[in-house]
């Protein structure tokens, strides 16, 4: 990472800024609020704000403006800062970089570093860095290797002694790449200007946070604080970890219970397994990974299950207890298994909304806690924009990163830029993984009735050298009527490399008769997806029976 | 589906429809999607065996016995070697004594391979084509001369003939060289070497050497030019160069090979710097040159161009109206995916009633060097040099994410190039784990016309290496018409 000074606004440091902004008076922060605004007063419904805003933003004098240096925008409208960003992960970073950018003022606050979350914990870089996606991935990687030493063997490979796992070595590994993570993240920041407070964030009113006491008063306010792993309050809880916990075990679980069917639940279930762990799934319904694709809901039970990992299905826990010898039992409707070393819970993430002051300025939230925003991301309350998990869409970095990026954009470059949260492809680095875009056969038939669905399920290359029972799965749904592909799934090795480059296809609204006209990379797996040439069944909604097989492979095999 | 062919009458006075002369990919795609139309089709093809010969081939042709398949496994198998170095600081402990058993391997190899050659037979007899083992030669623009393993010669009438033949590996004309060998039976070889020399810089050059540096051996690659790799993008050739390098290959650009001889030591080989090497295998991955020479096609009066590759019109039609050719032996571009297509469209146009060119535009294609390379479109070369706007380039060169913990010094580099006035993706490309895989979506897009904008309102994928392919927000480079790069 490139560490030049950049711009010379850029010469005073964050802690020069910091100090100056603490001997600036804060008080008269709401007086200005009050006073008469240049913007007309409109209601503070989301609903009706989406059309009277796109004209007031482009004709009223935005804090971007002509306020390309800092001075300007800092000191000449009485506001401490622009933007004040509650929260420095992907959303709080990408927002607070873009709109400083833009030419705003910005400043950010975030807790102090620490590898598990807690109300007075977190770290710049925030779930994704620390607790989530990298550290994941990193634990995928490294659990990897054991189905490649198997796979190995087909290929001629033997070792004198089985390869051995030293849990330390990854961990001290992965943490150290963690450090250097979160401070390429704080680098990033001071390089574009912003502002960086360490500290637990509050919103006082609309315009003014308080970060540990300290006031700061900002034109608008983003909140980005993401959300955190949620555990259903049974007896013996307390004996249990979470997904921040599982990510920097001391030790490796020698037999892990792991509660819940969602895409943490399976990726943990992959790791463990493949670091030599015996690995319990607790799983409420039938399948694992309610919201996806049946077939793949299948299809990824499986191939788990061959790397042996056990599943118990609509199981629910309902009490753990801890034995004299410090073994778990997990108790479900069911009945009880015992020895566990380990009991984790991966049963839902929620909005970090508690102790942010929101009720009181007035922020909406749903049911569930998650703030409630409209298409712009911008809240209840005029001034609030919230972006990422705590807004609770689509909780995935790449989506946080849009919706902050479109969030400074409209604020602070005069484009108002709704985020697009159609097609958002999203993978699962279970093992093997699984990659998707667009829309699942059962909603693809929900919608659009008349639906083609081509499936392929194989042995792939390396598999069939290798001797193991992985295979590869992959779906197209393809709308009758129009030939658009309106999803495409696959499970197997690759499949979230795959499936990128797949999205942009499926975001421009191609239709099969192009995924056809491309020619295949020989010999990938991702081929496959290009030479489906007969749909596996012709789904009608007017048909007497719902699913029309076509075996007539013939007629379309031109 | 209506048989076109009886309701014309003329099939009565031919053997078949369509007699091929060539099972590899081509040949067995036209011949089923021919049978598949309702056209009577035999095919013919030489006697299996892996290394292939005049009398020598083997229903899959190159693809699947002397080509991508076995290649793609040997690539696996010796892509463990950098997965061991990497497991290390992700924890592993893995004893010091790792033993390859090339024997096994190569055992493993030849039976999947064989259970491929089974699966293209089986395909087909399953869609109704007739298949004749040996040696077919024209005996004029309606019949085919076939010399049977036994050396019976039997003769077959057909309306239309096809040509897929494929081609083989050629050899350099230098003293010493029944001494080296091709790429055939590098894929057989008996005993794996422990020092090995590859002439070429062409992409079986490339995947051999990375191949036996994977299982072990030293490598030492010979090549004309100042980069392997000839025709692909001149930075992602660079980057391609600096990996075999990073994984112990020594490269010797702008030299080649003078003189092989025999020794107790091995191969002595003695390059055009005057400098000496001793191998146990030498490899000459120096091109492919079309299976034309044993046709007979003068008795159908067949043309082929300067380097025997059949010439052919844009729907694979010869200068005989009823002779045909596709894949390898017309030398268009050498690839499966193509001589499949070729094979369709000629099958459409002869068969279905549906006159279809191939398109040749935006095909992707892949070299398994480890890391591989993987490209569609045009290089920054080839669209400057056809450029009519400027060109934007976005390029990205990072470390990918597993390299972070396990230390390897080694860049994942991308690139897109992009047409300023349409904004239209016209060339990506890719160096790194997983870039054919990569790669073939975005072929899809591209081939499409998708543009930069296009690519950009596509989210990521959050880890993966492609979904830089989606956040190259900065543009690297402007080309302005006629600039030189």
């Amino acid at each position: 990472m490139a560490t030049s000074l950049g711009a010379p606004r850029l010469s005073l440091s964050p802690k020069t800024l910091q100090a100056l902004r603490r001997t600036l008076p804060l008080s008269f922060s709401k007086s200005l609020h009050s006073k008469p605004l240049l913007r007309p007063s409109i209601s503070h419904s989301p609903i009706l704000l989406r059309l009277p805003r796109r004209r007031r933003l482009s004709s009223r004098p935005s804090a971007s403006a002509g306020n390309n240096s800092a001075a300007a925008s800092s000191g000449g409208d009485n506001y401490d800062f622009d933007l004040f960003t509650i929260g420095a992960g992907s959303g709080g970073v990408r927002a607070s970089r873009f709109a400083a950018n833009f030419g705003a003022s910005v400043a950010v606050c975030e807790l102090p570093f620490a590898t598990i979350s807690s109300d007075s914990t977190g770290g710049v870089g925030g779930t994704c860095v620390l607790r989530g996606c990298v550290p994941k991935k990193l634990m995928v990687y490294a659990s990897k290797f054991s189905h490649e030493f198997e796979e190995s063997h087909g290929f001629g490979w033997s070792y004198e002694t089985d390869p051995k796992h030293d849990w330390g070595t990854l961990i001290a590994n992965k943490n150290a790449e963690l450090q250097r993570l979160t401070g390429i993240y704080k680098n990033i920041l001071k390089n574009a200007g912003v502002t960086l407070i360490e500290g637990r964030g509050k919103i006082i009113d609309p315009h003014t946070v308080s970060v540990d006491g300290k006031l700061y008063s900002a034109r608008h306010i983003l909140i980005a604080v993401g959300g955190r792993p949620n555990m259903p309050n049974i007896p013996g809880i307390e004996h249990a970890i979470d997904s921040d916990a599982a990510l920097d075990l001391s030790v490796r679980p020698d037999k892990i219970a792991i509660v819940g069917g969602g895409y943490i639940a399976v990726e943990f279930a992959g790791i463990f397994n493949g670091l030599m762990s015996e690995v319990h799934v607790f799983i409420r319904q039938k399948k694992v990974l309610r919201g996806f694709d049946e077939e793949i809901r299948d299809f990824v039970g499986e191939q788990m299950s061959l790397r042996g990992i056990e599943f118990h299905t609509e199981e629910s826990p309902q009490a753990i207890t801890k034995s004299e010898d410090g073994s778990l039992s997990l108790k479900t409707n069911k009945g009880t298994v015992s020895g566990f070393s380990h009991i984790m819970f991966a049963t839902g993430r929620r909005p970090n909304t508690k102790n942010l002051g929101l009720e009181d300025v007035g922020v909406k939230l749903t049911n569930n806690g998650a703030i409630m925003v409209d298409e712009y991301s911008r809240t209840s309350v005029e001034s609030i924009w919230a972006v990422g998990d705590v807004t609770d869409r689509i909780n995935l970095t790449p989506v946080a990163l849009m919706e902050g990026g479109a969030f400074a954009k409209t604020v602070f470059a005069n484009e108002p830029t709704k985020p697009d949260h159609r097609e958002v492809p999203s993978a699962v680095f279970s093992q093997p993984p699984i990659g998707q875009v667009g829309l699942t056969e059962e909603q693809a038939i929900e919608e659009y009735g008349d639906v083609d669905v081509y499936t392929a399920n194989f042995r792939p290359l390396k598999a069939t050298v290798s001797g193991l029972p992985d295979r590869i799965y992959m779906k197209l749904l393809v709308c009758a009527n129009s030939g658009k592909v309106l999803g495409v799934h696959m499970c197997g090795d690759d499949s979230p490399e795959i499936i990128q480059g797949v999205a942009i296809a499926v975001k421009a609204g191609l239709t099969k008769a192009q995924f056809d006209s491309t020619v295949g990379i020989h010999p990938t797996a991702a081929e496959e997806l290009v030479t489906m040439r007969t749909p596996t069944r012709k789904i009608r909604r007017n048909s007497s029976s719902d699913e029309e097989k076509v075996k007539d492979a013939v007629k379309s095999t031109t | 589906m209506a048989r076109k062919m009886l309701r014309d009458g003329e099939t009565e006075a031919y053997d078949y429809d369509l007699f091929v002369i060539g099972a590899g990919s081509g040949g067995v795609r036209a011949s089923r999607t021919s049978a598949g139309f309702g056209a009577k089709v035999a095919i013919c093809e030489l006697p299996f065996h892996p290394i292939s010969s005049e009398t020598i081939g083997g229903v899959g042709g190159t693809c699947v016995i002397r080509g991508c398949v076995p290649k793609k496994i040997l690539v696996y198998g010796s892509a463990f070697r950098g997965e061991f170095e990497d497991a290390r600081n992700f924890g592993w402990e893995l004893s010091e004594d790792i033993n390859f058993n090339w024997k096994k391997l190569l055992n493993n190899k030849t039976q999947e391979i064989q259970r491929l050659n089974g699966i293209y037979k089986r395909l087909l007899t399953n869609a109704g084509v007739t298949m004749i083992e040996g040696e077919g030669k024209l005996a004029g623009p309606h019949e085919v001369e076939v010399t049977q393993p036994d050396g019976s010669v039997q003769k077959y009438t057909a309306k239309h003939i096809l040509i897929a033949t494929g081609s083989r590996a050629q050899r350099v004309k230098i003293p010493g060289e029944e001494l080296a060998i091709t790429s055939d039976e590098a894929l057989s070889l008996e005993e794996l070497p422990k020092r090995a020399v590859i002439l070429g810089g062409g992409y079986i050059a490339v995947e051999f050497a990375s191949i036996w540096r994977g299982m072990g051996a030293t490598v030492d690659l010979f090549y004309r030019k100042e980069l392997p790799l000839r025709g692909f993008d001149d930075e992602m050739r660079a980057v391609v160069a600096k990996n075999l390098e990073g994984r112990g290959i020594e490269l010797h650009p702008q030299s080649t090979l003078t003189e092989l001889s025999k020794t107790d030591e091995g191969i002595k080989v003695v390059t055009d710097h005057g400098d000496v090497l001793v191998a146990d295998v030498v490899l000459f991955a120096t091109g492919r040159a079309p299976n034309t020479k044993r046709l007979n096609l003068a008795a159908a009066g067949v043309e082929t161009d300067k380097t025997g590759a059949i010439k052919v019109d844009e729907y694979s039609c010869t200068n005989i109206p009823s002779i045909w050719a596709v894949g390898d032996v017309t030398n268009r571009m050498n690839l499966t995916p193509v001589a499949l297509m070729e094979g369709t469209c000629f099958s459409k146009t002869v068969f279905g009633g549906e006159p279809t060119k191939p398109d040749y535009k935006d095909i992707p294609c892949a070299v398994f060097s480890i890391p591989p390379l993987s490209v569609v479109g045009l290089s920054e070369q080839q669209a400057l040099e056809q450029a009519t706007s400027d060109i934007l380039v976005f390029t990205s060169s990072f470390t990918p994410m597993k390299n972070t913990i396990s230390g390897r010094q080694e860049k994942t580099v991308m690139k897109l190039v992009v047409d300023s006035a349409t904004d239209r993706v016209i060339g990506a490309s890719m160096c790194g784990p997983d870039a054919p895989e990569i790669m073939q979506g975005i072929g899809v897009a591209m081939k499409c016309g998708a543009t930069k904008k296009q690519f950009d309102s596509t989210v990521g994928i959050h880890p993966s290496a492609a979904e830089e392919f989606v956040t190259m927000r900065s543009v690297t480079r402007r080309l302005t018409v006629g600039s030189k790069i």
